[in-house]
C-alpha cells in the first residue's frame, strides 16, 4: 500500500508535498510534489504540475512533469505537458501532446 | 532496470495521507479519509475522518461522518456521526457530532455541541419550571 492515496471519490485541490510515493485515483488540482514514485490511476484526473522520482501514468494528467528517473505513459493515458526525465516511455494507445526532454 | 515504478494500487475510495505527507488546500469527495501526515486547508468528506497519532489537521472547518481523532486538530468540526478523542489527541475547536466522546489522555479546547435530550432537573424536558426558561445550558453558544 502506498504511503499516500487519493482514492476514486476524492479531490484535492492544493499542493500535496511527501518524501514518500503517492497513488492518485481520483482529482487532484494544484501541485504534487514526491520524493518517490507517483502513480496516476485509470479515472484519475491531475491538472497539477508533478515532480517525483518515477511516474506512471494511466489516468489523465494536464500539467508539467520532472522524474528524476524515469515516466512511463501507459495504454489510456491521456497527457497534455511537457516530460522531462532520462527515460520515457510512451505505450501504444497512450495520448500524449507535449515536448519531451530527456536530456537531464 | 530502476525499479522505482510503483505497482501499489488504491483500495477504492479512500485516501490516506501518508506520514510523510502535507497537503496545503482543500480536500473534499466521497470516502474515507485517514490523516497521518500534515494537512492545511478544509476538508469535507462523505466518509470518516481518522487523524492518526502524529497526524495533524490545520483548519478552518472539517466537515465529515464520523470523526476519530488521535493526532491534532486546530479548527471546527461538524460531524453527521460520532465525534472520538482518543488518548494522546490533542484538539482545539469546537465539536459537533451526533455524540462525542473524550477518552482519557485527550486534550481538548472548545465548545462541544451535541444533540442529546437533557434530564428534566436541568431543564431539558420541563423547562417551563426554570426561572427563566431559555435554557438549554449544555448547547447554548
Amino acid at each position: 500500500m502506498a504511503s499516500t492515496v487519493i482514492g476514486a471519490g476524492i479531490t484535492i485541490e492544493g499542493e500535496v508535498t511527501t518524501d514518500e510515493d503517492v497513488v492518485v485515483a481520483g482529482t487532484l488540482r494544484g501541485k504534487l510534489t514526491a520524493k518517490e514514485g507517483v502513480t496516476i490511476e485509470h479515472g484519475a484526473t491531475v491538472e497539477a504540475d508533478v515532480a517525483g522520482a518515477s511516474l506512471v501514468v494511466a489516468g489523465s494528467l494536464t500539467g508539467n512533469v520532472t522524474a528524476a528517473e524515469r515516466v512511463d505513459l501507459q495504454q489510456g493515458s491521456r497527457v497534455i505537458g511537457n516530460v522531462k526525465a532520462a527515460r520515457v516511455t510512451i505505450a501504444d494507445g497512450a495520448q500524449f501532446k507535449g515536448n519531451v526532454d530527456m536530456d537531464v | 532496470m530502476a525499479q522505482a515504478r510503483t505497482h501499489t494500487r488504491s483500495d477504492g475510495q479512500g485516501a490516506r495521507i501518508g506520514s510523510a505527507a502535507r497537503v496545503r488546500g482543500r480536500i473534499h469527495g466521497d470516502g474515507d479519509l485517514l490523516v497521518e501526515g500534515q494537512v492545511e486547508g478544509d476538508l469535507a468528506i462523505r466518509g470518516d475522518l481518522t487523524i492518526a497519532e502524529g497526524g495533524s489537521v490545520t483548519s478552518k472547518a472539517v466537515e465529515a461522518q464520523s470523526v476519530t481523532i488521535g493526532g491534532t486538530l486546530e479548527g471546527d468540526v461538524s460531524a453527521t456521526g460520532p465525534v472520538r478523542l482518543v488518548a494522546g489527541a490533542k484538539v482545539r475547536g469546537n465539536l459537533r457530532g451526533s455524540a462525542v466522546a473524550i477518552d482519557e489522555g485527550a486534550r481538548f479546547s472548545g465548545q462541544l455541541d451535541c444533540e442529546f435530550d437533557l434530564p428534566p432537573e436541568l431543564g431539558g424536558a420541563s423547562r417551563n419550571d426554570g426561572r427563566d426558561g431559555r435554557g438549554r445550558p449544555a448547547t447554548r453558544r
